[in-house]
C-alpha cells in the first residue's frame, strides 16, 4: 500500500515542490498550509507520516506536534531552520520522531521517512515475548506491558525499545541506535537518542528519575535490563 | 578698492614655544607608559614634597634669622658692656691686662694693646680673627662683628676699639647652642617634610585607587561585552563626573545590544527567506533530475548546470549564514567527545574526496577530542575542498601529536597536498573571507566562494584550537594546513565483551 504523507508547510511553493518530489517515490501526499487545517485533514484521513514546519502561522509546529501526538502514534518529522537552536530539542520533546533542517534534499526526506516506517525485526522463533522483570514486550503485536498494564508507545519508541531488547544486557552506543532506529549515519544527532530514551523512560519506568530498565552505561551508551 | 595692507601679526610663537617646552619637559619627566595610577601617585607625592619643602625652607630661614639675630644683638650688647668694663679696668690699672680680661663672664676674650695680643683662653688667638675684621677694627677704629667657623662650631666675634685705653677688644662667643637649636628645628622640619610626602603618597594611593576603580570597572565591563555578554552594565553612581561616563557607557552598550540583536534577528530572517526558495529549487531540480532521460539533450545540459549551481548556491548560503552567525556571536556548539581517528575517517567519507588517505602516528588512534562533529567535519571537508580545488592533486591527512608539545596534550590533524604551495605572505591572507589564494585569476569562477577557509578558521577558534597554513617541510612542493586541537582524553581500551554484538556489526 502506498505511503500517505501529510506535509504541513505555509510556503505554497515549497509544499508543491515537496509534493512533486515525494509523489515521485510513489507516495500519496496531503497538503496543509496551517496547523488547524492539518488537524482537520489528519482526523479525516490519517497519514502514515506527518511532516511539520516549525514556523507556522496560527498554532505553531510544536503545538501541532503535541496535538497530533495525542491523537496518534504516527511518526512525525519536523522541519527547523537551524540545527543548533533550542528548536530541535523542543520539537523532539513535543513528540517529533526526527527532524530536518531547511533546505533539505527531498531524497534525504524520503530516506528518513522510510527509516521511520521500517518494521520491527521479526522476533526469533520461540521468542515472541521478551520479558524484562515487570516489563514485557511482544514485538510481533507491537505491544508492551508494564506490570500487566498496556504501555502506549509511539512507533519510534517501540522500535527503539525492541532494538534494545534484541540483545538483552548488551550495551548500545548512541551511534548504533541512530543507525538502527533512525537510519542515520555517523553525523546523526545524538540528541535524538537522548530525548527518545527520556520519553521511553517516562513510560516504561516506575520512577523515570531512577531508571531500572533503560539504564545509561556511562561513556558507552544504553542498555535494557530487568 | 585695494585693501589696506594688514599690520603684521604680533609673533605668537613665544607662548606656544613656552608651552611646547613645558609639555616636552613634562613628557620627559612623565613618560606616557607610566599609568594613570602612577601619575596621580607621583603628582601627589611630588606635590606634598615640594609644598613641605618650601614650607620647611621658609620656616627654617625665618627661625634662623630671628634666632641668630636675637642672639647676635644680645652678644654684641654684652660685648660692648664687657669692653666698657675692660676699658675701665685698664684705665685703672694698665698693667694687669689678664686680670681685666678674666674678672667676669665665660666669654673668650682677646686684647690687642701696644702691639701685644693678650688672651684669656688658649682657644682664642689672634689667628682666629679674620683679617677683614681685624682691619676694620684696628685700622678703621670701627666696632664690627662677624660669624666665623671656630673649630667645629660657628662663633661670633665682636671687635671693639677701646680708644681711651688705646687697645682693641675682641670677644668670641660660641654659637653652638644656637646652632644645636637650629639643627633640631632643621631635623624636625625635615622629618615633617618626609611625613608630609609620605602622607601625600598615601593620599595619592587612595585617590588614584578611587579614580582608577571606575576605569577598571569600565574595562572589565567592556571585556565582558566583547565576550558577548551584552547585558553587562556599569553600576550607577552618585558621583556627577562619573555619572557621565556610566551613563554614556551604558547607553552605548544598550545601543550595541539592540544592534546585535537586530543583526541576529536579521540573520534568522535572512535564513528563512533564503532557505525557502532554495528548498523549492532543490526539490524541483530533483524532480526534473529523476526525469532527466526524458529530456532533450540541450535541456539535460541546462538541467545539469542548474542542479550544479543550486547545490553551489546552497553551500554558499549555508556558509554566509554560518559566518553571519559567528559575527552575531550566535553559534552554539553541540559538543561531545569524539574518537579523533574515527571522526576524521567519517569526515573524509562525507567530503568531496571520500577516498583520501589517513596516516596516523602511534598513540593518536586512542585520542578523543571535544567538539561539534558536524562543524568540525565541515572544517576538514573545507580543507579537503581547498586542497582539491587549489592543488588539483590528491591530498592526504596526517594525524600526529603536536611537534612542539612533548606532553602530548595537543594533537595536529594535517591536510597536506602536492599542489603549487603557498606564495610568501599568503599564509594568513588565505584565511580571509572571499580570499581565493595567490593565483586567483586562474581559479576564479571555478568553485567555492572563498569562505571555506575563513569558516574553518572561525570553527577552529570556537573549538579553542588553532589553524595555520605553511609550505611542506619535507622538500616536496605543496601546502599543508595544520589544525591544532586539545586532546580531550586518551581513551581507555573499551571492554569489548561488554559492548553489544550488534555494535560491532
Amino acid at each position: 500500500m502506498a505511503i500517505r504523507v501529510l506535509t504541513v508547510e505555509d510556503d505554497e511553493r515549497i509544499r508543491a515542490s515537496v509534493k512533486l518530489a515525494l509523489e515521485d517515490e510513489g507516495w500519496i501526499v496531503d497538503e496543509a498550509p496551517t496547523g488547524e487545517d492539518a488537524i482537520a485533514i489528519f482526523q479525516s484521513t490519517p497519514a502514515d507520516v506527518v511532516l511539520i514546519d516549525i514556523m507556522l502561522p496560527g498554532i505553531d509546529g510544536f503545538e501541532l506536534c503535541r496535538t497530533i501526538r495525542k491523537l496518534s502514534d504516527v511518526p512525525i518529522v519536523m522541519v527547523t531552520a537551524r540545527i543548533d537552536t533550542h528548536d530541535v530539542v523542543a520539537g523532539l520533546e513535543a513528540g517529533a520522531d526526527d527532524y530536518l533542517t531547511k533546505p533539505f534534499a527531498p531524497k534525504e526526506l524520503s530516506a528518513r521517512i522510510r527509516a521511520l516506517l521500517r518494521r520491527v525485526r521479526p522476533s526469533a522463533p520461540g521468542h515472541s515475548k521478551l520479558v524484562f522483570g515487570n516489563l514485557e514486550i511482544i514485538p510481533d503485536e507491537g505491544k508492551v506491558t508494564l506490570g500487566g498494564k498496556d504501555v502506549p508507545l509511539t512507533k519510534t519508541e517501540f522500535r527503539l525499545l525492541c532494538e534494545l531488547a534484541h540483545d538483552p544486557n548488551g550495551v548500545f552506543s548512541r551511534e548504533v541506535l541512530l543507525d538502527k532506529v533512525w537510519g542515520h549515519g555517523y553525523f546523526g544527532d545524538g540528541r535524538l537518542v537522548d530525548v527518545h530514551i527520556r520519553r521511553l523512560r517516562m513510560k516504561v519506568e516506575v520512577d523515570p528519575a531512577e531508571p531500572t530498565h533503560v539504564v545509561t552505561v556511562r561513556g558507552l551508551g544504553y542498555r535494557l535490563q530487568s | 578698492m585695494i585693501p589696506a595692507p594688514q599690520p603684521p601679526r604680533p609673533p605668537r610663537y613665544r607662548r606656544t614655544r613656552a608651552r611646547r617646552i613645558i609639555r616636552n619637559t613634562a613628557r620627559a619627566l612623565l613618560p606616557r607608559r607610566i599609568g594613570l595610577r602612577h601619575r596621580i601617585l607621583i603628582s601627589f607625592g611630588a606635590g606634598a614634597m615640594i609644598l613641605s619643602g618650601v614650607l620647611a625652607i621658609t620656616t627654617y630661614g625665618f627661625t634662623r634669622s630671628s634666632f641668630v639675630q636675637q642672639r647676635e644683638t644680645a652678644e654684641i650688647n654684652q660685648a660692648f658692656a664687657n669692653a666698657k668694663r675692660v676699658q675701665t679696668d685698664l684705665l685703672a690699672n694698665s698693667a694687669d691686662v689678664i686680670g681685666a680680661l678674666e674678672q667676669f663672664g665665660s666669654a673668650q676674650r682677646l686684647l690687642f694693646s701696644n702691639g701685644v695680643w693678650t688672651s684669656n683662653s688658649k682657644g682664642f688667638t689672634q689667628a682666629d680673627i679674620p683679617t677683614a675684621l681685624k682691619t676694620r677694627v684696628v685700622t678703621n677704629l670701627k666696632a664690627a662683628n662677624m660669624i666665623i667657623d671656630h673649630g667645629t662650631n660657628a662663633a661670633l666675634i665682636v671687635g671693639i676699639p677701646l680708644e681711651k685705653a688705646h687697645a682693641f677688644y675682641f670677644e668670641l662667643e660660641s654659637l653652638r647652642e644656637t646652632q644645636d637649636a637650629l639643627r633640631s628645628v632643621f631635623i624636625a622640619l625635615m622629618l615633617s617634610g618626609a611625613i608630609a610626602t609620605a602622607v601625600g603618597i598615601g593620599l595619592g594611593l587612595l585617590v588614584s585607587g578611587r579614580t582608577v576603580r571606575p576605569l577598571v570597572q569600565a574595562a572589565q565591563a567592556a571585556s565582558a561585552i566583547a565576550e558577548g555578554r551584552f547585558d553587562t552594565r556599569l553600576e550607577t553612581t552618585q558621583d556627577r563626573d562619573l555619572e557621565m561616563l556610566t551613563t554614556a557607557f551604558n547607553d552605548m552598550v544598550a545601543t550595541l545590544q539592540t544592534r546585535v540583536e537586530r543583526d541576529a534577528r536579521f540573520t534568522s530572517d535572512v535564513s528563512h527567506e533564503l532557505r525557502s526558495p532554495l528548498m523549492t529549487l532543490a526539490a524541483s531540480a530533483q524532480v526534473m533530475h529523476s526525469r532527466r532521460d526524458e529530456l532533450p539533450e540541450r535541456s539535460q545540459a541546462a538541467l545539469d548546470l542548474l542542479i550544479g549551481d543550486v547545490t553551489r548556491f546552497q553551500g554558499l548560503v549555508e556558509d554566509l549564514l554560518e559566518i553571519s552567525r559567528f559575527d552575531a556571536g550566535a553559534i552554539r556548539l553541540i559538543n561531545e567527545p569524539l574518537a579523533l581517528l574515527e571522526f576524521v575517517r567519517q569526515a573524509i567519507a562525507v567530503s568531496s574526496l571520500p577516498r583520501t588517505d589517513v596516516i596516523f602516528a602511534a598513540g593518536t588512534d586512542q585520542i578523543l577530542v571535544q567538539g561539534d562533529k558536524r562543524r568540525l567535519a565541515r572544517v576538514f571537508a573545507n580543507l579537503i575542498d581547498n586542497a582539491r580545488i587549489h592543488s588539483g592533486g590528491k591530498p592526504k591527512i596526517i594525524i600526529q601529536f603536536a611537534d612542539d608539545d612533548p606532553t602530548k596534550s595537543r594533537v595536529w590533524v594535517i591536510v597536506e597536498d602536492d599542489g603549487s604551495g603557498l606564495i610568501d605572505g599568503e599564509e594568513e591572507k588565505i584565511f580571509e573571507r572571499f580570499s581565493r589564494g595567490g593565483s586567483a585569476g586562474q581559479r576564479a569562477g571555478s568553485e567555492g566562494a572563498g569562505l571555506g577557509l575563513a569558516l574553518a578558521a572561525e570553527h577552529i577558534a570556537l573549538h579553542s584550537g588553532s589553524i595555520w597554513a605553511e609550505n611542506r617541510r619535507d622538500g616536496i612542493r605543496g601546502a599543508r594546513f595544520i589544525v591544532d586541537l586539545d586532546v580531550f582524553i586518551q581513551a581507555q581500551p573499551v571492554d569489548a565483551a561488554q559492548l553489544s554484538t550488534e555494535a560491532s556489526s
